[in-house]
């Protein structure tokens, strides 16, 4: 048992932070714009490209830490910018992830290497708006024709949607899940509009069409045996929620201990006062619970770990609520300030609701825990 | 990182299981029904080792580790030992015979370890008064040194195992004037010529731990029955919180554990509507969350424990996380398994029950919730 991070990791933590700094100088990360949005993501995955950070939980080298770190660093991150770290975070470690585990080594030179060094922008495109892909078939398509692969179908809320260079689209190939490859600008991959969200305000969010777009079969991954892929894939997905968990309540609660202890009235720091201190006392109770159960989380997933996925549910449950709680309390502590627009406990506050619903959402979580619970 | 117990440690707690669950287990319902406390386990658990476990194996203990200490009372929740006996062995092990074996003289330690490692004597701590709880500092028990006695006075409350214990380390102020630091540790045999104890209390839960009130009134004892120097009581006190905020925790992790198979159980078992109601979201959700709060209480618990095997100072803001969290979300679950069990869940004859009555004591117990966000509030 070990409860501590190696000085790597602890040296890796002091390098994101700087680079997450160094990008934010006086301008916020939240950038509203697509088009600055995209050039801003471009501009961090560049910088963080320099850094092993994007291929922390992707490549495996004694030189770049492993799972607990790379949750330390997805923190870290997020607390800076919730909307850069999910833009990243869909890009690097669930498509990077993807053609990681699962292609070839022209797939992996073709779209990891630019995605892992940070010239490239990837997004994965798994919803599809009439149906739960953990109970439904996929609707989108791959059928071969011709020595191509015929792709058509629609995904709703494609993070990266409109700015991906590339997008893997989940769909049945042969009555088997299959993930398609399509490259930007590919014929027939029409992007959907830009859509107005609560929270991740300089993250691009939008639907695919994929009307018959024609690909090379080496652009095919898959097709798999079985549905576990898609387990797997929402796994990948609810460890990047928990980094953005750990982010909002990281920068939520400090802006409301800066703020409980520097503002005063009565004569004293508001911390003085035990409504504030206590819940300043609640939020980072359930801010350590969070961080240790995330780590455990990924720890188990990296162990292989029989109760890994069950345990990964559990985070994902309480990390999520919990940062909503967290930044709820910090805009309240925060007061009129906490009100208006760009303070991180606002700005948490309202992406909170989205780790709740994306990836696993916390009912069909809560469902398969119990399901564990009674070996259903 | 890593959250992995070893080998011998997961071994050490299977076997703790089967024997708790076969030799302690079945008086378990009886003995809190009757609010009596169960001489014959906390003897058998004396038999097994579990009383003396981190003491060193010349005093009568078992060598081990802190993990492994603290994994000892995650099993006993596990197998279902209720909270009022592991409250016992908490009280007995790290409040009473851990401050001996730390702070006292190596005749004192020759004198006292090695029989309450046995379960042969049974330890208890007086720290709280009727009018002293969280302000521990304001208590008003006195010993005040006489020649070659100290003569002490005054009134404990709530002391766990107080009116069944063999011999007490009590606190009181040898120099009232200088509050905390005028607080002194003493070791008081029963049977000492005026030390009583008042009737166990009657209370909502943990009822097969005795509770009572211990009356000092010109009790005389020796002078080398002062454990440590005079004016260290209060730290010695605070140090007891490290197995507090693990040890005397873990059980609830355990208990979390043992919840969730009885609610399984039931649930698998109990037909409404045509079926199962471990097939209703509903309950599904229940047992989604009584998983969810072990899982999370387990780290923190462990935490503590990992790093006191580390040798590092307590972590004072760490340890209070981990109270308060085990305290204010700990009823909960226990909350969800009543109701799981229905009409069943309100009747003794189900542990549910019981467990939820215990549960109560979690935030207020070893220090209050209250008083750990006071800690945390001061230490960010």
């Amino acid at each position: 048992m070990n409860f501590d991070f190696t000085q790597q990791d602890l040296m890796l933590f002091k390098e994101i932070n700087d680079i997450m700094l160094g990008l934010a100088g006086e301008r916020t990360l939240e950038e509203k714009n697509p088009l600055s949005a995209e050039s801003l993501v471009r501009k961090a995955l560049g910088r963080l490209g320099n850094s092993s950070y994007l291929k922390l939980g992707i490549v495996k080298d004694e030189d770049i830490p492993g799972l607990c770190a790379m949750m330390g660093a997805m923190e870290i991150v997020s607390s800076h910018s919730p909307s850069i770290y999910l833009s990243i975070e869909m890009s690097t470690r669930l498509f990077g992830r993807i053609i990681s585990t699962f292609g070839n080594e022209e797939q992996k030179n073709k779209w990891l290497s630019p995605v892992l060094s940070g010239k490239a922008i990837g997004a994965v495109a798994l919803s599809e708006k009439a149906m739960n892909i953990d109970n439904d078939l996929m609707a989108a398509t791959g059928i071969r024709e011709n020595g191509f692969v015929k792709v058509k179908g629609e995904k709703s809320y494609v993070v990266n949607g409109p700015v991906a260079d590339f997008t893997a689209v989940a769909g049945m190939m042969e009555n088997k899940p299959a993930l398609f490859i399509i490259e930007k600008g590919t014929k027939g991959l029409i992007l959907g509009k830009r859509l107005e969200t609560i929270g991740f305000d300089g993250t691009v969010f939008s639907g695919l069409t994929i009307e018959n777009c024609r690909i090379n079969e080496d652009q095919v991954i898959g097709p798999f045996g079985d549905k576990s892929i898609l387990n797997t894939l929402r796994i990948w997905e609810n460890q990047i929620i928990l980094g953005s968990c750990l982010g909002m309540m990281k920068s939520s609660f400090e802006s409301a201990r800066t703020y409980a202890k520097t503002h005063k009235t009565g004569g004293k720091p508001i911390i003085a006062y035990q409504e504030v201190g206590f819940r300043l006392a609640e939020m980072l109770t359930l801010f350590q619970t969070s961080q240790l159960f995330a780590y455990r989380a990924v720890s188990a997933a990296e162990g292989k770990n029989r109760e890994a996925e069950v345990l990964t549910y559990c985070a994902k449950v309480f990390c999520s609520e919990a940062a909503e709680k967290v930044s709820g309390w910090a805009l309240q502590i925060l007061s009129g300030e906490g009100y208006i627009s760009g303070n991180p406990a606002e700005r948490a506050y309202r992406c909170a609701k989205y780790n709740q619903i994306a990836g696993t959402s916390t009912e069909i979580s809560r469902v398969k825990i119990g399901d564990a619970a009674t070996g259903a | 990182m890593d959250f992995d117990f070893t080998k011998e440690q997961l071994m050490f707690k299977q076997e703790l299981i089967r024997f708790a669950k076969k030799e302690i287990v079945p008086r378990v319902q009886e003995h809190d029904l009757k609010g009596q406390f169960d001489f014959e386990s906390f003897k058998k658990l004396g038999e097994f080792g579990i009383l003396g476990l981190h003491f060193p194996e010349e005093l009568g203990g078992g060598g081990a580790d802190v993990i492994t200490t603290v994994l000892a009372g995650e099993a006993l929740g596990e197998a279902g030992v209720d909270g009022g006996l592991t409250l016992a062995y908490g009280a007995h092990t790290f409040l009473c015979a851990d401050t001996i074996f730390r702070h006292g003289t190596e005749a004192q330690k020759q004198e006292y370890i090695p029989k309450l490692a046995s379960g042969e004597w049974i330890g208890c701590m007086g720290l709280t008064e009727p009018n002293a709880g969280s302000d521990v500092a304001s208590m008003t028990a006195t010993a005040e040194k006489k020649g070659d006695k100290y003569v002490l006075n005054g009134n404990k409350m709530f002391i766990t195992n107080g009116p069944i214990a063999d011999v007490a380390v009590l606190y009181a102020k040898t120099r009232p004037e200088l509050q905390h630091a005028g607080i002194s540790a003493f070791i008081v045999k029963k049977g000492t010529k005026g030390f009583s104890a008042g009737p166990p209390l009657i209370k909502m839960g943990v009822r097969t731990s005795h509770t009572s009130e211990l009356i000092f009134q010109d009790c005389e004892i020796p002078s080398e029955n002062l454990l440590g120097n005079e004016g260290d009581g209060f730290l010695m006190a605070m140090q007891t919180v490290e197995w507090d905020r693990s040890a005397l925790l873990a059980p609830f992790v355990g208990s979390a554990t043992y919840l969730l198979k009885k609610c399984a159980q039931y649930a698998k078992g109990r037909v409404q509507f045509g079926r199962p109601i471990a097939q209703f979201q509903a309950i599904k959700h229940k047992l989604a969350d009584i998983r969810i709060f072990g899982e999370a209480a387990r780290s923190l618990v462990y935490r503590i424990a990992w790093c006191k095997d580390q040798g590092r100072p307590l972590n004072h803001l760490e340890a209070a996380v981990a109270k308060l969290y085990v305290g204010d979300w700990s009823m909960a679950p226990t909350f969800d398994a009543v109701l799981i069990h229905g009409g069943y869940g309100y009747c003794h004859e189900y542990d549910v029950e019981r467990i939820f009555r215990d549960s109560r004591l979690a935030p207020i117990g070893g220090g209050t919730s209250d008083i750990q966000k006071m800690i945390i509030s001061k230490l960010i």
